[in-house]
C-alpha cells in the first residue's frame, strides 16, 4: 500500500523516467506504440505487476499457473488475443475483446445467456464443473480429462508430468572412488604448474623477517622425552608423605617349644619354678602360660585367654605410636665457634705463683709501679702496702687516716708518685723505691712549686704535710668535699682524676694538674653517678663511666665525643685498651663488655663468664690479655687481640680461671692489675691478700 | 711379663759381681734389686757389709718398679736389660741452722767462712759453725747480692750489692774483726741485684734491675789509705767517707730489656747473664759485646755453671729447673727440664764436685738435691724451711746452705757416698 502511494504521488512527474527505466529494464519486449493505448496499458501492467508482487497467495499463484497453462493449450487454436494482461471490463464496453496477431478485432462471441440459462447449464451441463471462461477470448472451454488431472496434480503439490519420478536414487559422482575416467575431463589449470606469486611474495616477507631476526626460525625439538612429575608438589607431610616414616608393626614371636602340647622336659616347669611363675607379676613373668604336657592334641583345651591376648595385641598396635621422630642430629661441639686452642694463646698467666700476705682487712686496690718492680696496695685496714714484687717482701707500709679506696701509680716512669685515696683527701706519696735520682726528681718537682700570686678559691684543699708524714714520703695531701672513690692518673702523669659519686652532682669529677696544683671540674652537669673514669692513652679523651653509659670526652674541643651504652645495670669498672679503640666495662650484673669504639657504641662482646659481680678488670699494656676478677673468688684471663687491620675484629678467647682467694663477707677479688713486662697478674682480695699468678 | 732377664754392672770395684744374665721379677723395685746384688756380694765374699744401691737403667735413675720404668721410658724387655748399680747417695745431713734478723737474700761460703746478705741491710758473715762473727753494715737498703773476692790470709775483701743502687767493696781482717768499706761502686740506676766475681779475683760484675750489666775493678786502690790518715773532715762527710771513694764501672753492658736477674763468669773472659726478658746472653767481658743468646719463655730468676759438665743450669717463674748448653748456637734448646718443684725457682746451683749433681731452691719452701740422669723426681728433697727459699749455695767443701724468708740459713754437710765420706 506504501509503494502505491509513492507511486501515485509521483506519477506525474517521473512517468517518463520510469518508462524509461522498464525499457532497460527488459520488461517491456513489445515496442507496439499507440500512444493512448501505451500509456493505458503501462498504468495497467504496473498494477498488475504490484499486485502480483505484493499478493503472494496461493490461489493467486494457482490461478495464474492455470492461466499460463491455459494460454499453453490455447496457442494451438492459434487465437491469440494480444492485448496482454489487462483488466478485461475494459472491452466492456467494446464490440470485440482484443486483437489478434494480424491485428485484426476478435469479437466477442455472441452472449445471451441469462442468469436462469446459466442456472440451468449448471444443472443439466454434466460437464459444466470442467467448463471454464477464458476472459481473453470471451468464450466457455471444456477442460479435457487431462487437463483436468494436471490441475489436480498441480493442486497436490505434484510434479506435472506423471512420468517424472522424482524419488530416484542418486548417483555421487564425486565420491572417493576413483573412477578411471574423470567425471569432468577438463585439463589442469595453468596455474597448477606455475609457482605462485603470491606466495612467493609471501615466503620473500618470511625470508626477510628471518633475516631481520624479526622471527626465530623454530628451535630443533628437545629429543630427549619429557615426562610429567607426578609427585612434584607433593605435600611431605602428606599422609602419602607420612608413610615414608611408617614402622611396620613388630611381628610376634613365632611358637617355640614350650608353646608345644608335647614340650621336650626341659621345657616344663618344675614346682619350684612353677610356684616362682605364680607369685611373680603377671608383667614380670618371662612366660604368659605355663608350659603343659599333653598326651595328644586332641586333649588340648581351649586356651582361655585367647580373646584378652588377640585383644592386648590389638592394643598395643593401636596405641604404640610406630613413627620415625625426625630428629636433627647436629653435633653440639659444631655449634660452638671455632676458637684457637688456648694452648696455642700462650703466654698467659695460669698458675697462682705469690701470695703477698700482710694486710688484715680486704683490699681494693693496687697498682703495679711502670718498671714492674713494686706494687702498691690499698687496704680498709687503713694502709698502704709497699711490695716487692719478685718475693713479696712488703718493704713499707704507711698508715693513713682512713680505709683507702684507690691506690694509682704515677704511669710516667720519671715521676715516683702514688696516688692514694681514703675518706675525703687523696694523698701523694712519693714511695722512695726504685731509681734515686727519681725519687729525689720528683721531690724536687713537687716543692719547687710557687704560690701564685692570686689565689683563687679552688674546692679542694692543697696541702704539703710535715712531720713524721712527709717521712714516710706523703708529699701532698687534697682535701676534697667528698669522699673520693677513684684515683686516675694521666699517661704523662702530671694530671690526676678523682671521683666522688654522688647521683646528679655537679662535683662528681675533678682533675687536678699536680705541677701548678690546681683543681679542675671539667664537668658543670653530671648525668648519673659516677663509677670510675679514665684518661685514654693516645688522645685527649676523657672517658666517663656511670652506671649505665660510658661516655667519652675530648678534652680540647669540650664536647662530648660518643656515648657507649653497656646494657647492663651497673658498671664497677672500666679499662682501656693501650691502642685506645677498645673499652671493656665490668658490670655488678656479673658482664663484661668489649665496646670497640670504631665499630659500634654498643657492646662488640658481652662476656658472661661470672657467677657474680664483677669488681676489677684490666687491660695489659704488651700482651694481647685482659683480666677480670669477680665476687665469686676467681680472676678471668682472656687472650684480647686486636689487630691493627682495622677491619678485623678483635678475636677474644677466655683462656683462664684462676682461682684463689677465699671469699670472705660474699667479697672474692676486688681489683685486678697486669705486670707491665710480664705476662702477670695481680689480684687483691677481700680476705687481705694479693695474688700474683704466673 | 712377671720376669725379666737383666744383667748388672758397676764401675765401682768394690762391688763388682759376675757380668751374667739374672731373671728377676719385673715388679721388683728398688730395695729388691739392692737385696739381690747385696745377696750377691756376700756369697762373693764373706765379709761384705750391707750397702743401698741405686740403679740406672739407660742413664736414667729408677724411681719406680721396674716394669713401669720399662715401660714408660718404652725399653723393650724382652732383650736382656742392661742394669747399672751404684751406690745410693746419702742424704745431706742437716747441720746448723743459723738464725737471721730478717730475710735471707743471699748467701756464700767458702771453707772458713759465710757471707749472707739480709733483707735488714746488712750483710753478715758467720763462721761455718753458725757462729755470728761480723756484721757488715752501710747500706741504706736492702742487701741483695754477696760476694767473697779475695781471701788471702787474715784479710778479705768482699762484696755487697744493695736495693739503694750500690755495690760496696769491704775489707775484712779476721784476725782483728776489723771491717772498712774500701769502695762504693754507684752507676746503677736500679737496685742491684747480683754480683760475680770474676776467676781472677781481679774484676767482678753486677746486674742490676736497670737492665744493664756493669763490670768493676775489684782491686783496691791504695791511695785512698793515704787519704784515710788525714781524716780531719766534718763528721757528715766523714759518714759518707767511711763507705769509701765512689768507683765507675770499667764497661757496661747493655742489651737486655728486662731488669737482670743474675750473672755469673764463666771463664775469665766469658759472661753470661739471666734476665727477666726471657733471655740468657753470654757476652765477652773483654770488649763487651754480646755472643750469644738463648731465648727461653719465662722469666729467668737464678743461672749456674758447671764447668764440669760445661752446662747452664737455670730456674724460672714456671716450676722447671732448666738444662742449656751454652755453645749450641741454635739458641733456644733446652737440653732437660727438672720437673718436681710446684713453685717458682729461685736458685740453682751445680754441685762443684759431681759433674750431675745440683741443687735448687724455690719458693715452695723445698730445696731439691737433684741427679741429672733423674729428671723427674728429685734424690733428696731438704725440708727444712718454713718459707720461700730465696738463695743457696754449695761449696767446694761439700756444704750446702740455703737461706729463705724464714730467717734461717740452714747447712747441710753432704757427701755423694757414704764410702767417699771424708775424701
Amino acid at each position: 500500500v506504501g509503494i502505491n502511494e509513492q507511486w501515485g504521488n509521483g506519477m506525474g512527474e517521473g512517468l517518463s523516467e520510469f518508462i524509461r527505466a522498464q525499457m532497460k529494464m527488459g520488461l517491456l519486449s513489445d515496442p507496439r506504440s499507440r500512444v493512448q493505448e501505451t500509456l493505458l496499458w503501462y498504468q495497467a501492467s504496473l498494477h498488475i505487476t504490484f499486485s502480483l508482487s505484493l499478493s503472494l497467495s496461493l490461489s493467486l499463484s494457482l490461478s495464474l499457473s492455470l492461466s499460463l497453462s491455459l494460454s499453453l493449450a490455447f496457442c494451438s487454436q492459434d487465437i491469440r488475443n494480444t492485448v496482454g494482461n489487462i483488466p478485461m471490463e475494459w472491452y466492456k464496453d467494446y464490440p470485440h475483446i482484443g486483437y489478434d496477431l494480424d491485428g485484426k478485432k476478435i469479437f466477442k462471441p455472441i452472449r445471451n445467456k441469462d442468469e436462469l440459462d446459466e442456472f440451468l447449464d449448471k444443472m443439466e451441463n454434466p460437464d459444466y464443473w470442467r467448463t471454464i471462461h477464458d476472459k481473453m477470448t470471451g468464450t466457455d472451454v471444456c477442460l479435457s480429462d487431462e487437463q483436468v488431472d494436471l490441475v489436480h496434480r498441480l493442486q497436490q503439490g505434484k510434479f506435472g508430468d506423471v512420468n517424472f519420478n522424482e524419488y530416484e536414487p542418486a548417483i555421487d559422482f564425486f565420491s572417493n572412488e576413483v573412477m578411471i575416467h574423470p567425471v569432468t575431463n577438463r585439463p589442469a589449470d595453468k596455474r597448477s604448474f606455475i609457482p605462485s606469486l603470491i606466495e612467493k611474495e609471501k615466503v620473500g616477507k618470511l625470508v626477510h623477517a628471518i633475516k631481520m631476526g624479526w622471527i626465530k626460525p623454530r628451535r630443533p625439538k628437545e629429543t630427549a622425552p619429557q615426562y610429567y612429575d607426578l609427585w612434584a608438589k607433593e605435600d611431605p607431610n602428606a599422609i602419602l608423605g607420612r608413610h615414608k616414616m611408617h614402622i611396620p608393626a613388630p611381628k610376634m614371636r613365632l611358637p617355640g617349644h614350650e608353646e608345644s602340647y608335647n614340650p621336650p622336659p626341659e621345657y616344663l616347669l618344675t614346682d619350684e619354678e612353677r610356684q616362682v611363675w605364680e607369685q611373680q607379676d603377671p608383667d614380670e613373668r618371662k612366660l604368659s602360660f605355663l608350659p603343659q604336657k599333653y598326651l595328644s592334641l586332641r586333649a588340648v583345651p581351649a586356651f582361655s585367654r585367647f580373646i584378652q591376648e588377640r585383644f592386648e595385641r590389638c592394643l598395643d598396635l593401636y596405641l604404640c605410636p610406630r613413627q620415625r621422630k625426625m630428629r636433627v642430629n647436629v653435633n653440639p661441639e659444631d655449634l660452638i665457634p671455632k676458637l684457637p686452642r688456648p694452648r696455642d694463646l700462650q703466654p698467659f698467666p695460669t698458675l697462682q705463683s705469690l701470695v703477698y700476705h700482710g694486710h688484715s682487712s680486704l683490699i681494693r686496690s693496687i697498682s703495679i709501679s711502670p718498671s714492674g718492680q713494686w706494687l702498691v696496695s690499698g687496704s680498709d685496714d687503713c694502709t698502704v702496702r709497699f711490695w716487692e714484687v719478685c718475693t713479696t717482701r712488703c718493704l713499707k707500709t704507711m698508715e693513713v687516716g682512713g680505709p683507702v679506696k684507690s691506690v694509682a701509680w704515677n704511669p710516667a716512669p720519671s715521676i715516683s708518685l702514688v696516688a692514694v685515696s681514703y675518706g675525703e683527701n687523696v694523698i701523694l706519696v712519693n714511695p722512695g723505691l726504685g731509681d734515686r735520682l727519681i725519687c729525689s726528681a720528683t721531690d724536687q718537682l713537687i716543692s719547687s712549686y710557687e704560690e701564685p700570686e692570686e689565689v683563687k678559691d679552688q674546692q679542694v684543699q692543697w696541702a704539703v704535710p710535715e712531720g713524721k708524714a712527709q717521712e714516710q714520703g706523703q708529699r701532698l695531701i687534697l682535701t676534697h668535699p667528698k669522699a673520693v672513690k677513684q684515683v686516675s692518673w694521666h699517661g704523662r702523669g702530671d694530671y690526676l682524676a678523682c671521683v666522688m659519686p654522688d647521683d646528679g652532682s655537679s662535683l662528681q669529677v675533678v682533675i687536678h694538674q699536680v705541677s701548678r696544683r690546681r683543681t679542675q671540674n671539667p664537668f658543670h652537669r653530671n648525668k648519673g653517678a659516677v663509677q670510675c673514669v679514665s684518661f685514654h692513652p693516645s688522645r685527649p679523651y676523657f672517658l666517663v663511666a656511670t652506671q649505665r653509659y660510658v661516655r667519652v670526652y675530648n678534652l680540647i674541643k669540650q664536647e662530648l665525643t660518643k656515648k657507649l651504652m653497656a646494657n647492663c645495670k651497673w658498671i664497677s669498672s672500666m679499662a682501656v685498651h693501650p691502642g685506645g679503640d677498645n673499652v671493656i666495662c665490668g658490670s655488678y650484673d656479673c658482664r663484661l663488655a668489649w665496646f670497640d669504639l670504631d665499630l659500634s657504641t654498643k657492646p662488640y662482646k658481652v662476656l658472661r663468664h661470672h657467677k657474680k659481680a664483677l669488681r676489677g678488670v684490666a687491660y695489659h699494656k704488651h700482651y694481647p690479655l685482659f683480666a677480670s676478677g669477680s665476687d665469686d673468688g676467681t680472676v678471668i684471663v682472656c687472650h684480647g687481640m686486636v689487630y691493627n687491620d682495622l677491619l678485623q675484629n678483635p678475636l677474644i678467647v677466655p683462656v683462664k680461671v684462676l682461682k684463689g682467694h677465699i671469699i670472705t663477707h660474699d667479697l672474692g677479688v676486688l681489683d685486678v692489675a697486669f705486670h707491665p713486662t710480664q705476662p702477670w697478674v695481680f689480684s687483691s682480695g677481700a680476705d687481705g691478700t694479693v695474688r700474683l699468678f704466673t | 711379663m712377671s720376669q725379666l732377664q737383666a744383667r748388672f754392672f758397676t764401675d765401682n770395684k768394690k762391688y763388682v759381681i759376675d757380668d751374667v744374665p739374672f731373671s728377676i721379677p719385673a715388679v721388683s723395685e728398688i730395695t729388691d734389686l739392692s737385696n739381690v746384688i747385696n745377696k750377691l756380694l756376700e756369697g762373693k765374699n764373706g765379709d761384705h757389709k750391707h750397702v743401698e744401691f741405686d740403679f740406672l737403667v739407660q742413664g736414667q735413675f729408677l724411681r719406680s718398679s721396674l716394669a713401669t720404668h720399662l715401660e714408660t721410658e718404652n725399653i723393650s724387655t724382652e732383650e736382656v736389660v742392661e742394669i747399672e748399680y751404684v751406690e745410693k747417695y746419702t742424704a745431706p745431713q742437716p747441720e746448723e741452722c743459723i738464725m737471721h734478723d730478717d730475710w735471707i737474700s743471699s748467701v756464700e761460703a767458702d771453707s772458713e767462712w759465710i757471707l749472707t746478705g739480709s733483707y735488714d741491710k746488712t750483710a753478715r758473715i758467720w763462721s761455718l759453725e753458725g757462729k755470728a762473727v761480723a756484721t757488715v753494715a752501710g747500706h741504706t737498703d736492702v742487701v741483695k747480692g754477696v760476694a767473697w773476692v779475695k781471701r788471702d790470709g787474715l784479710s778479705s775483701l768482699l762484696l755487697t750489692a744493695s736495693l739503694d743502687q750500690t755495690v760496696l767493696l769491704w775489707e775484712w781482717s779476721s784476725e782483728r774483726n776489723k771491717l772498712r768499706a774500701r769502695h762504693c761502686c754507684r752507676g746503677h740506676a736500679g737496685s742491684v741485684d747480683t754480683i760475680s766475681v770474676d776467676p781472677t779475683r781481679s774484676k767482678f760484675c753486677s746486674g742490676s734491675w736497670d737492665k744493664m750489666l756493669k763490670i768493676w775493678s775489684a782491686v783496691p786502690t791504695e791511695e785512698e789509705e793515704e787519704e784515710e790518715e788525714e781524716s780531719n773532715r766534718p763528721r757528715k762527710k766523714q759518714k759518707t767517707e767511711q763507705l769509701g771513694p765512689t768507683r765507675t764501672p770499667l764497661m757496661t753492658l747493655s742489651g737486655h730489656t728486662e731488669a737482670v736477674s743474675s750473672v755469673l763468669w764463666m771463664d775469665t773472659e766469658e759472661l753470661c747473664s739471666a734476665s727477666w726478658d726471657h733471655t740468657i746472653r753470654l757476652w765477652d767481658a773483654e770488649t763487651g759485646s754480646q755472643k750469644n743468646m738463648l731465648t727461653g719463655s719465662k722469666v729467668f730468676n737464678c743461672i749456674s755453671y758447671s764447668p764440669l759438665c760445661h752446662r747452664l743450669a737455670t730456674g724460672s717463674t714456671d716450676r722447671h729447673v732448666r738444662l742449656w748448653d751454652p755453645r749450641s748456637k741454635d739458641g733456644s734448646l733446652v737440653l732437660l727440664s727438672l720437673t718436681s718443684h710446684t713453685g717458682w725457682v729461685t736458685a740453682v746451683r751445680w754441685s762443684p764436685s759431681h759433674e750431675q749433681q745440683l741443687i735448687s731452691g724455690s719458693l715452695d719452701n723445698l730445696v731439691k738435691l737433684w741427679d741429672t740422669r733423674s729428671c723427674k723426681a728429685p734424690l733428696y728433697d731438704l725440708a727444712a724451711h718454713e718459707d720461700k727459699v730465696l738463695c743457696a749455695d754449695w761449696t767446694d767443701c761439700g756444704l750446702i746452705l740455703s737461706g729463705g724468708a724464714d730467717n734461717k740459713l740452714y747447712t747441710y754437710r753432704y757427701s755423694a757416698c757414704l764410702s767417699d765420706a771424708g775424701a
